[in-house]
C-alpha cells in the first residue's frame, strides 16, 4: 500500500502533464508550435531552478519562503551590478543566493525554529534589503544586453536557458542521487528521529539543503531578470506559490522523504505548460491563479503523508 | 453485585507486523476494582486504548450494559462514560483546576454563548470534594498541584462527565497511577478508589504487583497479547492472590532452556570494551558502574522507572549523564549525540523501531546503507554497485526476508523489519550493541532467529546490553545479569548456562 503510494505520485504527474499538453494542442493547434514551445522551455528554465531549490528543503520535511525574495534581490543586484562587473556580475549574484541560503539553514537548525517562520522572516528582511537598494525598478542599459543575452541567446538551434536548465538539472540530480547528503536529506524528511539516533548530522545535512535552495532561486532569478532585462523588488513574488507548486504537482510530498529531482522536473514542465497554455487559449491572469491554487491543493492532498502528522495545523 | 457494565468479546488487534491483541475477553462489573497486570508489551496499553477509542480493534466486540457499541474516538468511549487517567496525566498545566475540570464541555454553563465562571466555579468545589479535595481553590493554577492532586482532579473530571451525559456506573481507568505518588498519599488514593466504587468501576494499572493484589476485587493478567487468567478475591477483606502467583502468570512457564539458544551461550573474554564509572544522572540514576567484556551479554533488568531505560540512552549519546566516565577500549569518550557513540563503535537498536529504528517510508537498501554511506563512495559520489552490494550482503547475513532490496520497509513484517535494524548496525561494524526489548511485537520464528543471532554475535566478541521484554527472556539471554531498582544496581546475578536462575527469583529484587 505504501509502496504504490510513493510510486503512483510520479505516474499520475506525468499523465497530467500529457494529458493538458493534449487538452491544448486541442484548444489551439499552435501550441505545439515551434515558437511556443520554446516560449514554454524558456519559462521553465526559471521554474526548474527555483523548484529544484525548493525540493530540496522540502525533502527535509520543511519548506523555503524567502526563494521569492531571493530571487528579487539578485534581479536588483544583478542590475547594478552587471555594469561595473559585466559576466562577474553572475557568480556574485549566485553567491548571494548561496550565502542567503545558509543564513536559512543556520536559522532553522541552530535556533530551532520551524521552517515555515524562520524562511517567512528572512524573506521580510530580504525583501527589505532589495527595496533599500533600489526602490524602483532597474533596467539595464542597452550597450548591458551583451552581457544579458548570454541567457536569452542560443548555440545552433539550442536555447542557452537549455543549457542552464541541463546544468541545473545534472547539479540537483547528482547531488541527490549520488552523494550522501542528497541520501541525508531524504533520511531526515523520512525519521528525523531515526537520523539523530543513527549519527546523522542533521544540522550540517539541512543548512546545506538550504544552501542548495537558495542557490536554485539565484540561478532562477538570474535569468528572471537576464530575459526581462531589468530588476526590481517585487520580481520574485510569485516564485514562493510557483515553486511550491512545481514541487508538489510533481509528487513530492510536503511531509519530506519521497519524491525528488525527477518529479520536480515533471513538476516544472506541468507548470510551463499550465502557465501557457491558458494564456494561449486565452485564460487572463487572474483566472490562471485560480487554476493554480486549486491545483496545489489537490496535489498536497495526494501526497501529504498523514501518518507523520498527528493534528492537521 | 455481579453486574456486568463492560464487556469485550474476542477483541484483536493487529498493527503492521505485530500482533497486539488476540481473542481479549474482559468483564468489568459494576462497583468493581478490576487489577490489570503484564509485563511491558503484553498489549496493557493497547486494550485501554481501545477502550477509550483511540484504536480500533480488527475484530471483536464491545458490549457495554448490555448493548454493543463502536467506540471510534475519545469523544464517544466519554459519552459511554468510559474515560482514563494517563500515567503522565493529560491536564494543561497553565490552566486553572476550573478550566480543566471542565475543558470542552463548559456547554451547561453557558448562556447565550457566555460562560458563567460563577456558577462554574461552584460546581467545581462539589466536584473536587467528591474525590477529597474540597481543600483546593477551583481557580488555581493546575501545575501548582501536586501529583497525586491532578490525578484526583482528572477523576474528579471523568465523574462529572459521566454525569453530564448520565451514565450510571462509569468506568474509570488508572494507568499507574502510584508511580508518581508518595507513600502517604497512594494509602489517600486507595481509601478514595474505595470509595468511589459505590459509584463507579475502575480498571487498574499498575506494575507494584503488592498493591494490585492488595486493593483489587479481581485481578486480570494479559500476557504476549492474551488473556492468561483471572484471579478473584476468596474471601472479603483478603488480597486477591499471593504475588508470587500472579508474577508466574505473566511470565509464564515455558522457561525451557533451549529455547533461548542456551546451548549457544558461550564464556565472555577477559578483554572489557566498555567500562562505565559511578555514572549519574538527577532524577534518573545514580552510582552505575559497568565492566562490559568482548562477547558478554549483560541484561538489565528493572521496572519502568527503575533508570534502565535513561542509563542506556546515556550510554549511546542520546542523553547525557551528569557526573561519572565512560571509556571504551581503554579511552575516555564522552558523548554528546548519538553520532559521537557511533564512531566509538556503539550502537543501538531501539524499542520502537517503526519511529526510531527504521525510516519505514524508504526501501531496504537505503535503511541498511544509511550508516555506512561514507564507505560507498566512489571518489565524492555514491557507487550504486557498492550500495547494492552493502544492503545485498547484510539483507542475507542477517536473514531478512524480503521480495527485494528496492521493497519499502513497511511492507515487511515486525521480524523482518527488526532483522533489518540489526543488519544496519552490523553494517556500521559497533563493538557494543545496546538492545532494547529486541523482540517486542515480533512472532516466535522471528524470535528465535533473533535469540540465535545475539549469540552469534557475542561468539565473535560483540559485547551486548540488552533490556527484554520478559524477565525469562532477560535470564535466558544474559551471561549476567544487572538489577536495578529506583535508579541504583541492587544486585548483580551470574546466569551462566544450565545454572540460571528462576524468574520469581529475579523479581524478588525487581520490585
Amino acid at each position: 500500500m505504501k509502496r504504490s503510494r510513493l510510486v503512483q505520485p510520479l505516474t499520475i504527474s506525468f499523465v497530467l502533464l500529457v494529458a493538458l499538453v493534449a487538452v491544448f494542442t486541442l484548444g489551439n493547434p499552435s501550441f505545439l508550435s515551434q515558437y511556443n514551445v520554446t516560449s514554454v522551455l524558456n519559462a521553465v528554465t526559471i521554474l526548474l531552478a527555483v523548484g529544484l531549490g525548493q525540493v530540496c528543503v522540502i525533502l527535509t520535511g520543511g519548506i523555503d519562503l524567502s526563494v521569492g525574495s531571493i530571487m528579487s534581490l539578485v534581479s536588483v543586484v544583478l542590475m547594478m551590478t552587471v555594469g561595473r562587473l559585466g559576466p562577474g556580475a553572475y557568480p556574485v549574484v549566485a553567491l548571494i543566493g548561496l550565502l542567503s541560503g545558509l543564513l536559512n539553514g543556520l536559522i532553522v537548525s541552530k535556533l530551532k525554529i520551524p521552517s515555515f517562520i524562520a524562511t517567512l522572516g528572512t524573506q521580510g528582511v530580504l525583501v527589505s534589503v532589495a527595496y533599500l537598494l533600489s526602490p524602483g525598478p532597474l533596467t539595464a542599459a542597452e550597450n548591458l544586453y551583451g552581457v544579458l543575452d548570454f541567457v536569452n541567446g542560443h548555440v545552433g538551434p539550442i536555447q542557452a536557458t537549455w543549457i542552464i536548465s541541463a546544468g541545473m538539472l545534472a547539479i540537483y540530480y547528482l547531488m541527490q542521487r549520488f552523494t550522501p547528503l542528497g541520501r541525508q536529506i531524504i533520511y531526515i524528511g523520512a525519521n528525523e528521529r531515526m537520523s539523530w539516533l543513527a549519527g546523522l548530522d542533521i544540522d550540517r545535512a539541512r543548512i546545506l539543503a538550504f544552501a542548495f535552495s537558495g542557490f536554485g532561486a539565484a540561478v532562477a532569478g538570474m535569468v528572471l531578470s537576464a530575459t526581462l532585462y531589468s530588476g526590481y523588488p517585487t520580481m520574485g513574488l510569485p516564485y514562493v506559490l510557483n515553486s511550491i507548486a512545481v514541487v508538489v504537482v510533481g509528487g513530492t510530498a510536503m511531509t519530506g522523504g519521497a519524491g525528488g529531482v525527477v518529479n520536480t522536473v515533471v513538476g516544472a514542465l506541468i507548470m510551463g505548460v499550465i502557465q501557457n497554455g491558458l494564456t494561449v487559449i486565452g485564460v487572463d491572469a487572474y483566472g490562471q491563479q485560480v487554476f493554480l491554487g486549486i491545483l496545489v491543493i489537490i496535489a498536497v492532498a495526494l501526497t501529504f503523508d498523514r501518518a507523520k502528522v498527528a493534528i492537521i495545523k | 453485585m455481579d453486574e456486568l457494565v463492560l464487556e469485550l468479546r474476542g477483541i484483536g488487534k493487529r498493527f503492521p507486523g505485530v500482533i497486539a491483541l488476540q481473542g481479549i475477553d474482559l468483564e468489568v462489573r459494576a462497583h468493581e476494582i478490576l487489577g490489570l497486570v503484564g509485563e511491558n508489551g503484553a498489549g496493557k496499553s493497547t486494550l485501554m486504548k481501545i477502550l477509550i477509542g483511540l484504536e480500533r480493534p480488527d475484530a471483536g466486540q464491545i458490549l457495554l450494559r448490555g448493548r454493543p457499541v463502536t467506540l471510534d474516538g475519545p469523544d464517544a468511549a466519554i459519552h459511554h462514560g468510559i474515560g482514563m487517567v494517563f500515567q503522565e496525566g493529560c491536564m494543561i498545566p497553565n490552566l486553572s483546576v476550573l478550566d480543566n475540570l471542565f475543558l470542552c464541555h463548559e456547554d451547561p454553563f453557558s448562556r447565550l454563548g457566555f460562560l458563567s465562571t460563577a456558577r462554574m466555579a461552584e460546581r467545581a468545589r462539589a466536584q473536587l470534594a467528591v474525590v477529597g479535595l474540597s481543600d483546593v481553590d477551583p481557580r488555581r493554577q493546575m501545575s501548582e498541584l501536586s501529583p497525586a492532586r491532578k490525578q484526583m482532579v482528572e477523576v474528579a473530571r471523568l465523574l462529572w462527565l459521566s454525569e453530564l451525559y448520565g451514565v450510571q456506573n462509569p468506568v474509570l481507568i488508572l494507568d499507574e497511577p502510584t508511580t508518581v505518588l508518595q507513600e502517604g498519599e497512594v494509602k489517600i488514593l486507595f481509601s478514595i478508589l474505595d470509595e468511589l466504587k459505590k459509584r463507579a468501576s475502575i480498571i487498574f494499572i499498575s506494575h507494584r504487583l503488592e498493591e494490585v493484589v492488595q486493593h483489587s476485587d479481581r485481578v486480570y493478567v494479559l500476557k504476549d497479547g492474551a488473556h492468561v487468567g483471572t484471579l478473584e478475591r476468596s474471601s472479603p477483606g483478603t488480597a486477591v492472590a499471593e504475588v508470587p502467583r500472579v508474577v508466574q502468570l505473566m511470565v509464564g512457564h515455558e522457561l525451557s532452556a533451549e529455547h533461548y539458544r542456551e546451548s549457544m551461550q558461550g564464556a565472555p573474554r577477559e578483554e572489557v570494551v566498555l567500562r562505565v564509572r559511578r555514572l549519574r544522572k538527577e532524577k534518573a540514576f545514580r552510582d552505575f558502574s559497568l565492566e562490559l567484556r568482548a562477547g558478554e551479554i549483560v541484561g538489565l533488568v528493572g521496572l519502568l522507572g527503575s533508570g534502565k531505560e535513561e542509563v542506556c540512552r546515556c550510554l549511546t549519546g542520546a542523553a547525557r549523564p551528569d557526573a561519572g566516565t565512560i571509556e571504551m577500549a581503554g579511552r575516555r569518550v564522552r558523548f554528546a549525540s548519538p553520532k559521537d557513540a557511533i564512531a566509538v563503535g556503539v550502537g543501538c537498536i531501539p524499542i520502537d523501531r517503526r519511529s526510531d529504528g527504521l525510516a519505514t517510508s524508504l526501501d531496504v537498501a537505503d535503511n541498511v546503507n544509511l550508516l555506512v554511506l561514507r564507505r560507498l563512495l566512489y571518489g565524492p559520489f555514491l557507487d550504486p554497485r557498492r550500495e547494492q552490494e552493502n544492503a545485498e550482503h547484510w539483507v542475507r547475513e542477517c536473514l531478512v526476508k524480503t521480495p527485494s532490496l528496492r521493497t519499502i520497509c513497511a511492507n515487511l513484517s515486525g521480524g523482518n523489519q527488526q532483522k533489518l535494524v540489526i543488519a544496519k548496525w552490523l553494517a556500521a561494524q559497533v563493538r557494543v550493541l545496546v538492545l532494547d526489548h529486541p523482540t517486542r511485537g515480533i512472532d516466535v520464528g522471528a524470535k528465535d532467529e533473533i535469540y540465535a543471532r545475539i549469540r552469534t554475535l557475542a561468539a565473535s566478541g560483540m559485547s551486548l546490553l540488552i533490556m527484554c521484554d520478559t524477565l525469562e527472556e532477560d535470564i535466558g539471554l544474559s551471561d549476567r545479569l544487572m538489577v536495578m531498582k529506583d535508579g541504583a544496581v541492587v544486585r548483580e546475578i551470574a546466569c551462566a548456562p544450565h545454572h540460571k536462575p528462576t524468574p520469581v527469583e529475579v523479581v524478588s529484587y525487581v520490585v
